[in-house]
């Protein structure tokens, strides 16, 4: 997880629109794709976030039938740091600002 | 997660190793997705993307570091807890770039469903399909021990 701690360590005084940018909540987003196997996407949701079967195989079910899931809702770095585990794992994972919040 | 160890037919993969190899080599530095990272802080884009690189470099010498001496003696091939999630995710990437160096001009059902007719393949799409197939296998064969692994906490 080095990206996402190495800004905190080494960002130079903070710029108020890059503040107002990033604040707020952030959604990880997994994106379909044709090749990997549901059962890869299972084990990796129950890695990843600790999901129990269940929930796990409900999200990829979604990303498989409606394109994407959003798995995680929450602050900027650690949303981050989770899009960056699931690239680690091959799947295609986005960043998007939560317009509910 | 106790070592596992499978048999493998020396027949069928050792043929395939060539284009795995090949598969691999064609990796280096080059995600094996596609990441859409401009959401992420352009200072720290480079950063990110080399550790994602690293990272997908370690896990493919994992898993070409399974095709040992032991494998070629009697096609036995062994995973841990050093090396199974590493070899899992190779599989992911040689896969990936399989698809899309190789196997692109064939449909994605098809591909899903194994409904290919490969005797209307050419040789190197036969190849490509096996190792696309034999890294399938590979992976639910880990995937059925990591979830094990997962259920005794």
């Amino acid at each position: 997880m080095i990206p996402p701690t190495a800004r905190s360590e080494t960002a130079p005084a903070a710029r108020p629109e890059t503040e107002l940018a990033l604040a707020g909540l952030w959604r990880v987003v997994v994106l379909n794709d044709p090749v990997n196997l549901m059962s890869y996407v299972v084990l990796v949701f129950r890695r990843v976030f600790g999901f129990d079967e269940p929930t796990a195989r409900r999200h990829m079910l979604e990303v498989h039938e409606q394109g994407r899931s959003v798995v995680w809702t929450g602050v900027r770095e650690k949303a981050e740091a989770y899009v960056f585990t699931l690239q680690q794992w091959h799947l295609t994972a986005i960043l998007v600002p939560d317009e509910a919040h | 997660m106790r070592r596992i160890e499978v048999k493998l037919n020396l027949q069928v993969v050792a043929p395939l190793l060539d284009l795995m190899k090949e598969t691999v080599g064609d990796l280096t530095g080059r995600l094996a997705a596609p990441q859409q990272l401009q959401d992420v802080d352009p200072e720290l884009r480079a950063g990110w993307r080399d550790e994602l690189l690293q990272g997908q470099n370690d896990d493919c010498r994992k898993f070409l570091a399974m095709f040992d001496r032991d494998f070629f003696a009697g096609g036995v091939v062994g995973f841990d807890e050093a090396n199974a999630e590493g070899v899992l995710r190779a599989c992911a990437a040689i896969r990936l770039r399989l698809r899309d160096r190789e196997l692109a001009g064939v449909a994605d059902d098809a591909l899903e469903s194994g409904s290919l007719d490969i005797t209307q393949l050419t040789p190197r799409l036969q190849k490509a399909f096996m190792c696309y197939v034999f890294l399938a296998t590979l992976q639910e064969l880990i995937i059925q021990h990591l979830d094990a692994a997962l259920l005794e906490g």
